[in-house]
């Protein structure tokens, strides 16, 4: 534990409400800190806002009322181009449907991850070599996704979310869709990761690998219950 | 602030969506690629036969004149005036004139084959500068010349050669004109622009004179003059043959004709580039209509380029140059099958190949500009795409 902790991430009583019909408020006058180097997750009830949720953290989506401050910036000022590079170089998103591109190799998909960086396409491709050996697939590189199972291809979306070094790492139920086995493999890589310095907030509806954050936040009908 | 996405790594991101779907992309582009191809062919084989034409009449001259008298009521040969090559001579910008005298001496292969089958050949009483004057070329031989014109020779059009079955004169051969024995001492290239000349034999006014007592009065007269006073020339010919009656002399450009022929082919060739045109029309409409799909299909890619840094401008271009690239596909195809056909037909015909690169240029160019127009919509609703909304499962 660092003596002092630095808050990367402030909601700052937002709310998220669908105009529907029918209107829905998906995340209801919610205010959470999340410090540095945190390792948190999400549970609650399916439809409780969680994606909601992360998606705000994650710059995806806006705010219909509260602010969001992210290393102290309050993002509500930021046009898409400055959203954009800002979760192109802080952010790495991890998805429940891995959401790797069908006909790219695993090397590819990784070197995406760098597309909109400005780098060199070798530069990408070698960095996205490195990463992959990082997560064990170094011998998978030359695959494509539906050549490989969902452990891996859920690796090689890790991969791609880490090959621009973020500061942060946001997972949408990064094991729903694996066995047990591939899902432990997964949430061991967050938690190594956390280790390494990472910010990494998850939200997983299976309250085992919840209890294994340090964190846990629970969500109902868009408020923090726990 | 800076575009990031380099140029380069673009086409990669277009080309992407083409390659992960080659079978559509092939289907989508063909509208394009029929419509280029419809555009290339026609334009080639316009250019091709104009390129042939100007080639012809570079060759035959266009500075060349044919003057007869109207046909009388019956069909009968009117006669021109005496004297009138003298007359035309006086004209200035006039280089060079002769005359001829048509009959209707039969022309026969043998005596076995009956005065009424002559076969519309006619016999034409000729000076020696008709050969020079028409531009025409002796495959053998020689044409009527000074010192032949007395004796019973005569020389042969294209067409009438090889309707009597002379191709060569290695062994000497004789044909009947009007009852007369006539040894054949030459043969005459295609003229193109005289096809009345080609279905004619010729001799010369000393024997037509002593075996069938044709005097010397021309029915056509052919005129070569200063190419700059031509029309000049077309005019006052006319009036200086038959100053009572101009109307009754028939004067007319050879090559007139030809190009005729040809703006009437160019009647046609706007209908094809018109089909062309739809062709290309319809080709827009269904890349505008495939990137549509494509782009609701494709969410997921968006939303995952958006998460890795993707800005609206940088999805925007990707559809955009997308579209453009399938269409381009279109367009080289188009250009390559367009090419092919105009070679076909420009070999299968016999005339000169000849596509300008300006118009392959234009035609890319233009399958380049259907890409991008049609490639606007669907763009922007990419870029429209909510991030959030996107990685939603
Ligand atoms: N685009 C939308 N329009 C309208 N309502 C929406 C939209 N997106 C989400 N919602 C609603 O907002 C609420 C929260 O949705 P959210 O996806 O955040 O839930 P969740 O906690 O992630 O659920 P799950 O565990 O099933 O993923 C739900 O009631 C959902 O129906
Ligand atoms: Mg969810």
């Amino acid at each position: 534990m660092k003596s002092k902790q630095k808050t990367v991430i402030a909601l700052k009583n937002i709310s998220k409400i669908y105009e529907g019909p029918p209107q829905v408020k998906a995340i209801d006058e919610l205010s959470l800190e999340i410090q540095e180097g945190d390792l948190v997750s999400i549970v609650g009830q399916s439809g409780s806002g969680k994606s909601t949720l992360l998606n705000m953290i994650g710059l995806l989506d806006t705010v219909t009322e509260g602010t969001v401050e992210i290393e102290g910036q309050d993002i509500s000022s930021l046009s898409d181009n400055e959203l954009s590079k800002f979760r192109g170089e802080k952010i790495g998103f991890i998805f429940q449907s891995f959401f790797l591109l069908p006909g790219l190799t695993a090397q590819e998909n990784v070197a995406e991850g760098l597309l909109y960086q400005g780098i060199k396409r070798e530069e990408r491709l070698k960095k996205a070599a490195e990463v992959l050996e990082d997560v064990g697939l170094g011998d998978r590189i030359t695959h494509q996704p539906k050549e490989l199972s969902g452990g891996q291809q859920q690796r090689v979306a890790i991969a791609r979310a880490l090959v621009q070094d973020p500061a942060f790492i946001l997972a949408d139920e990064p094991t729903g869709n694996l066995d047990k086995e591939s899902g432990m493999n997964i949430l061991n890589i967050l938690k190594e990761l956390n280790k390494q310095g990472k910010t990494v907030v998850m939200i997983t509806h299976n309250q085992e690998h919840a209890k294994k954050f340090k964190k846990v936040i629970t969500l109902t009908d868009g408020k923090i219950v726990a | 602030m800076k575009q990031r996405l380099k140029i380069k790594d673009l086409f990669f991101v277009a080309l992407y969506g083409v390659r992960a779907r080659r079978g559509r992309a092939a289907l989508t582009s063909i509208g394009i690629g029929i419509g280029i191809a419809a555009i290339v062919a026609v334009t080639g084989i316009s250019a091709s036969g104009r390129a042939d034409l100007l080639a012809t009449l570079e060759s035959l001259g266009t500075n060349l004149i044919k003057a007869s008298p109207q046909a009388g009521f019956f069909g009968t040969q009117e006669k021109l005036p005496d004297g009138v090559v003298g007359m035309v001579e006086r004209i200035g910008p006039v280089e060079e004139v002769t005359s001829t005298t048509q009959t209707d001496l039969i022309v026969r292969r043998s005596d076995f084959i009956s005065e009424f089958e002559g076969g519309g050949i006619s016999t034409i009483v000729t000076s020696p500068e008709l050969l020079q004057v028409v531009g025409g070329n002796l495959i053998e031989g020689r044409f009527i010349q000074d010192g032949l014109s007395n004796i019973p020779v005569t020389v042969l059009g294209s067409v009438t050669a090889s309707r009597l079955g002379i191709n060569t004169l290695e062994t000497p051969t004789k044909i009947l004109i009007g009852n007369e024995w006539f040894g054949v001492v030459g043969i005459l290239d295609e003229l193109k622009i005289h096809p009345d000349l080609d279905r004619s034999v010729f001799i010369g006014y000393g024997v037509a004179k002593t075996l069938f007592d044709i005097d010397k009065e021309p029915t056509t007269i052919y005129v070569r003059a200063n190419p700059t006073y031509i029309e000049d020339v077309v005019e006052v010919i006319a009036p200086s043959m038959n100053p009572e009656n101009p109307d009754q002399v028939q004067v007319s450009r050879p090559s007139d004709a030809l190009e005729a022929q040809e703006a009437a082919d160019a009647a046609f060739t706007n209908l094809l580039l018109g089909l062309g045109s739809v062709a290309l029309l319809v080709g827009g409409v269904a890349i505008a209509n495939v990137m549509v799909m494509s782009v609701l299909e494709r969410r997921m890619e968006i939303g995952v380029r958006r998460s890795i840094g993707a800005t609206r401008r940088e999805i925007r271009y990707q559809f955009l140059l997308e579209s453009i690239v399938l269409s381009g596909i279109g367009g080289l195809v188009g250009v390559v099958l367009g090419t092919g056909v105009t070679l076909g037909y420009t070999n299968y015909t016999d005339i000169v190949f000849s596509i300008p690169v300006s118009q392959v240029l234009g035609a890319i160019l233009l399958a380049l500009l259907i890409g991008a127009i049609s490639g606007v919509y669907p763009a922007i609703k990419a870029s429209k795409i909510q991030p959030a909304e996107a990685v939603r499962k």
